[in-house]
């Protein structure tokens, strides 16, 4: 799990994603540009096994397993929505 | 980003606009999202041998992400449902 620091805090925030996948980086960028610190896990870069359990994680919670996917304490969100995205973080 | 990869970006790029076209579609004309796409695409291929969508989880087998290779079974499902294929 890779730290990104940010002004803003909104508690545990965590973003799964893949490093090959155009909204999943657009997902990023619109985290870095709000200045919102979060987490992020690349899965396709992950080991099999910890990709396998982010993978039941996220289908356990959202339904099925794509990314981008976004945890936060008030709410998640799955794939590139920033104006759902922004309301989620109150930012 | 090194030439080589650039190129072959590029090289895809055109591939796949032709293709596309051919078929009836088109690619994004948002040249910034689609030439990140094709990036995505390129890295798959260099590192399975198929271009796996970018933007599912390949298993990094052919046989099981037969569904998953450019253009994939579930295109069509996203365009109508999002617009665009993701």
């Amino acid at each position: 799990m890779e730290h990104v620091t940010g002004s803003v805090d909104r508690g545990k925030v965590v973003l799964y994603a893949l490093s090959t996948c155009v909204w999943c980086r657009k997902t990023r960028q619109l985290l870095e540009q709000l200045g919102v610190a979060y987490e992020y896990e690349y899965v396709d870069l992950a080991a099999p096994d910890r990709a396998d359990e982010i993978d039941r994680t996220v289908a356990k919670l959202m339904g099925r397993a794509s990314y981008p996917t976004l945890l936060t304490p008030r709410g998640n969100i799955q794939g590139y929505r920033p104006e759902e995205i922004k309301a989620l973080l109150n930012v | 980003m090194n030439a080589p990869f650039e190129d072959e970006v590029e090289r895809l790029y055109e591939q796949l606009e032709r293709e596309a076209g051919e078929g009836g579609y088109y690619l994004n004309p948002d040249r910034e999202v689609t030439r990140a796409l094709v990036e995505g695409l390129v890295t798959n291929r260099r590192r399975y041998g198929y271009v796996a969508c970018p933007c599912r989880r390949a298993a990094g087998g052919r046989q099981q992400d037969l569904d998953i290779i450019c253009p994939c079974d579930y295109r069509d499902a996203d365009l109508n449902d999002y617009g665009a294929c993701y």
